[in-house]
């Protein structure tokens, strides 16, 4: 694999970092990560890991774009409206570096389909808004030992954290043995 | 933008992951007050009894996540021999039954910060977090309109009404967000 003239021309801030470099921009371009949701959370993801020229990037969510999310997911916009948020995303993150390939996974992330689709993948986000998401995304990473880097938001407080139960780390289960009941803690 | 606040730091974590640099969150809760303007850091550890991880672990297949994350909330099942179809009412028909009813007392179960973004002309406000059948001042001989966002919350504030004694109840399917849809188009929805 290598960078083309544009693409180093694009990431010459990262190659001439030391950190980073040619070989990591390399690698950055080989990895495949997934991203389960493309609303609040997923938006700035999307956008980011695309201009920073991840080469693979997988997007599931079930939703369409609606006019209360627009205020915070900030990937979609007005004209978005109606639209799959996996199409409006995919387009946002393409208009800021054509160099990265979508895969668009519409629709539910569940125990039926949920392997399959990690499985192609490196790493894995969780931007999801709800528990049983949350779990299924830990279970699969666990089974595919892949890190599960999870984020969760509620009013004004955030969480972030990188599951990797296989480099030594906990799991989702680790910190959340069961979820709560359900309507207690707003999605 | 607390997502986006969120959303990077996880972005961050991946190109740490895949650049193998730094100190990555393994085993590390972040914890982010945007009112507060604070990070905090809880250390999380492999918990050895873990169903999933652990040493002897119950999981060892996925599972019906849903089914797994349906726990009801203390209280919910009470009651449940309630048949709820008989006490609810189609926005059409809540409105029908309330213009024809001249003792109608129509009660918004939601919290205040809803009541502020709109409300159903006439109606009384007593959230459900607050909520105590016994100390309304409902009169049980006249009929009770309840509603809320979606219609679930007045079913429960009803089946506790119902347990208190009163019966003439109705609930509004589908609450206040359907009666925006169907009865008042200059209601906006939240």
């Amino acid at each position: 694999m290598k960078l083309n003239n544009e693409e180093i021309n694009r990431y010459s801030r990262h190659l001439t970092l030391p950190e980073v470099g040619m070989a990591g921009q390399l690698e950055i371009k080989k990895s495949r990560v997934l991203m389960i949701g493309a609303g609040g959370l997923g938006s700035p993801l999307g956008m980011y890991l695309g201009a920073v020229g991840v080469g693979k990037i997988g997007l599931v969510d079930f939703d369409v774009v609606d006019h209360t999310n627009l205020h915070r997911q900030i990937a979609h916009t007005t004209a978005d409206e109606g639209r799959p948020k996996v199409e409006s995303l995919r387009d946002t993150i393409l208009a800021g570096n054509p160099h990265v390939e979508i895969i668009e996974h519409s629709g539910y992330f569940n125990a039926h389909n949920c392997l399959a689709i990690v499985k192609d993948y490196d790493l894995i986000l969780d931007g999801s808004d709800n528990f049983p998401t949350r779990f299924c995304a830990n279970d699969a990473a666990f089974f595919l030992k892949k890190p599960l880097i999870h984020g969760a938001i509620f009013q004004f407080e955030g969480q972030v954290t990188v599951f990797a139960p296989h480099l030594g780390g906990p799991c989702y289960r680790c910190l959340l043995p069961e979820p709560p009941p359900e309507g207690a803690v707003p999605t | 933008m607390l997502p986006g606040v969120v959303g990077l730091i996880q972005a961050t974590e991946i190109i740490k992951l895949i650049l193998e640099g730094g100190a990555p969150l393994i085993g590390r809760l972040l914890l982010y007050d945007a009112m507060k303007m604070n990070f905090k850091e809880v250390r999380v550890r492999k918990d050895p009894e873990c169903a999933l991880c652990g040493v002897h672990p119950s999981v060892t297949e996925l599972i019906d996540y849903k089914a797994f994350c349906d726990v009801p909330l203390p209280g919910a099942e009470l009651s449940e021999d309630i048949d709820e179809a008989e006490f609810e009412l189609s926005p059409r028909e809540f409105k029908d039954a309330m213009d024809q009813d001249p003792s109608a007392v129509l009660v918004d179960v939601r919290e205040t910060y809803e009541w502020d973004i709109c409300r159903i002309d006439g109606a009384q406000l007593m959230p459900l977090s607050s909520f105590d059948p016994t100390t309304t001042g409902l009169d049980p001989e006249t009929t009770i309109y309840l509603y809320c966002y979606k219609g679930k919350r007045s079913m429960l504030a009803l089946k506790e009404l119902k347990r208190a004694g009163f019966n003439k109840l109705k609930n509004l399917s589908g609450g206040i967000d359907l009666w925006a849809e169907e009865v008042d188009s200059d209601m906006p929805q939240y």
